[in-house]
């Protein structure tokens, strides 16, 4: 990899995210619907507060429910993190698609640049905008406790090991879904191909994640295949530093091996794909 | 001389069946306006795609500037400069911004950008529009930017892919105009594709008649049109003249004389040698003249010679054209390129 290249192709995709506003704007649009309005609807731990429930059978309920979580919105809120990696992502596969149709890609793979200058380039550039969303996520959540909505409550003290392991699984997860999504930018030539793939992945990888569903309330096969999920790996090292791990058959740091083994899988698999998706056509 | 292109028996097929290009051969030297003319579909831009290597040969071998098309790529890269056919810029990108990352991509040095950058955008008259998006570009604008990106690392050959196609006479006029005076500054290589007739007479110091996928001529300019029987002098004398015909067959050079609506149409290989002869031949018969006119054979009429076909600019699209495409379309159901 060439650094002079690859930061030259990294200026150029953030040059293009930061001229176009109104996808920032509609890329917020969806998180903040979700926290505003899902998460409102969806709160049900009002339920508990049922006349005759003990204190007791309410904390039994939260901790087979929520794994500790002390209402769902906050279970969620973590939960969304998983979520925006995957939609913020989507579009730095979309953006190669058409880079192709306009014939910038050509143009770039017609330079010394490698491979990898161009992958690398659009990796970086692509996971800034999913991080960054995924934290101002976090801090709308908490914040909109104070502004007499449910909000994000964080019941357990984030130590500053948890803090980095929390960082390190948005980064990973953003840079894994980057990964898938360039990928198959690189390999597909039309725009509703990728779409139709795109939404063929999405919705099962969410929907078998941990992300929105309460784990108690999950049928054990879906429990079984969600432990492999790799939004379920990232949020549920939200949900150990957040809330406590108590209720987790594992320590965060598994979940994040977890992670890191899926996103090295999925950069291999990608630099792979974009390597013979560039190389002279034979 | 050394040679910059060599090319040997390259040969590309599309799908298994489509030749698109059936084992060419040719070399252009260093320095040299070679150019490749032919319908759409004839070949060109495959064989173009190979020696910049955006394609690899189904057979044959290549070299540019002494390296091999297939096993240096990287290299070549670094030597050649590439304008497409299409706009390749940034749209979303001012014209500053789209050169100082291609001087990035094509190592130019950090400290010579700014400079280098400045001097294209000076030279291509793209300084006043430097900082507007190129989406705001004229089409004119985006061929002078195309070419800037394209010799921003001062290449050692230069290779064009028809690219002139959708500009204006004047907007043609001018980007050859430039191409002329960098090829006299730096004498770098130009090997370039074209359908305009006009632009390879006027440009290359020699051409290939592509049809095909196959060379079907090569020569200068002047060689080729020699080759279809060269010359016409049209003399046409004033009242009856019928002693001028054998004084006019008689005369160096001459390879046929048709008489046609009281003009004599003399045939021969260089017409404006043979003026004063065919006027003194006709001063010595004492026949006045009306007129003498020199006609030169276009390409047009060496594209019809060599291929037998018209030459015509916008033929519908080819067996190749659609097998690229089709190529292009289930290679993308298949999930690669």
């Amino acid at each position: 990899m060439n650094v002079r290249r690859w930061s030259a192709l990294t200026k150029r995709e953030l040059l293009k995210i930061g001229r176009n506003p109104a996808a920032i704007g509609t890329s917020l649009l969806l998180p903040i619907l979700y926290l505003l309005l899902f998460g409102q609807g969806f709160n049900f731990t009002k339920l508990l507060n049922v006349p005759g429930l003990t204190a007791q059978q309410q904390a039994l309920f939260l901790a087979t429910y929520l794994l500790g979580a002390p209402d769902y919105f906050s279970y969620f809120a973590a939960g969304m993190v998983g979520f925006v990696s995957v939609t913020a992502t989507l579009f730095v596969g979309a953006n190669v698609i058409f880079d192709k149709l306009f014939g910038t890609l050509k143009r770039t793979a017609a330079s010394p640049a490698t491979a990898t200058d161009i992958f690398g380039a659009r990796l970086v550039a692509g996971s800034i905008q999913p991080v960054a969303l995924a934290f101002l996520v976090l801090g709308l959540a908490v914040l909109l406790g104070y502004v007499g909505l449910a909000g994000l409550h964080i019941t357990a003290a984030v130590s500053v090991v948890g803090a980095v392991e929390i960082v390190v699984a948005i980064l990973l997860l953003s840079l894994m879904f980057a990964s898938l999504f360039l990928a198959l930018g690189f390999t597909i030539e039309q725009p509703q191909t990728y779409f139709a793939v795109v939404n063929a992945i999405n919705l099962p990888v969410l929907l078998t994640s941990a992300a929105l569903y309460p784990w108690g309330a999950m049928p054990s096969w879906l429990q079984g295949i969600a432990s492999y999920n790799p939004i379920t790996l990232a949020v549920e090292v939200l949900r150990i530093n957040l809330f406590g791990g108590n209720f987790y058959p594992q320590a965060a740091w598994v979940y994040l091996l977890g992670l890191i083994g899926w996103a090295v899988a999925m950069f291999a698999i990608a630099t792979l794909l974009t390597q013979r998706a560039l190389a002279p056509k034979v | 001389m050394t040679e910059a292109i060599i090319a040997e028996g390259l040969s590309k097929v599309f799908n298994g069946s489509v030749k698109a290009v059936d084992g060419i051969s040719f070399s252009v030297k260093e320095g040299e306006v070679y150019g490749f003319l032919g319908p759409n579909g004839a070949g060109k831009t495959t064989t173009l795609s190979m020696l910049t290597a955006v394609l690899g040969p189904t057979a044959g071998r290549a070299t540019v500037d002494g390296l091999d098309v297939v096993q240096h790529p990287h290299e070549l890269k670094q030597r050649i400069g590439l304008v497409f056919q299409e706009s390749t810029a940034d749209q979303d990108l001012t014209g500053r911004e789209n050169l100082e990352l291609a001087a990035a991509l094509f190592g130019v040095p950090l400290r010579d950008t700014p400079e280098r950058v400045q001097e294209l955008l000076g030279r291509l008259a793209l300084a006043d529009s430097a900082e507007r998006l190129v989406k705001t570009y004229s089409g004119g604008m985006r061929r002078r930017l195309e070419l800037a990106v394209g010799i921003i690392h001062s290449p050692r050959v230069l290779f064009l892919d028809e690219p002139t196609l959708g500009l204006d006479p004047q907007g043609r006029a001018g980007f050859w105009k430039i191409i002329g005076e960098l090829r006299k500054e730096t004498g770098m290589t130009v090997f370039l594709t074209t359908h305009y007739l006009e632009e390879a007479d006027g440009m290359c110091d020699r051409i290939a008649i592509i049809d095909h996928g196959k060379i079907v001529a090569t020569g200068t300019p002047t060689e080729l049109k020699d080759r279809v029987g060269g010359d016409v002098v049209t003399v046409r004398p004033l009242g009856n003249a019928t002693a001028l015909e054998p004084a006019l067959r008689a005369l160096p050079g001459v390879t046929a004389v048709a008489f046609q609506d009281g003009t004599f149409r003399v045939k021969c290989p260089s017409g404006d040698a043979l003026i004063p002869k065919a006027v003194g031949a006709a001063t010595n018969l004492g026949i006045a003249l009306a007129g003498v006119s020199l006609r030169r054979p276009s390409l047009d009429e060496v594209f019809l010679e060599f291929t037998g076909r018209e030459f015509r600019e916008d033929e519908g699209p080819t067996a190749t054209d659609r097998a690229v495409f089709l190529s292009r379309f289930q290679d993308g159901r298949r999930g690669r390129r």
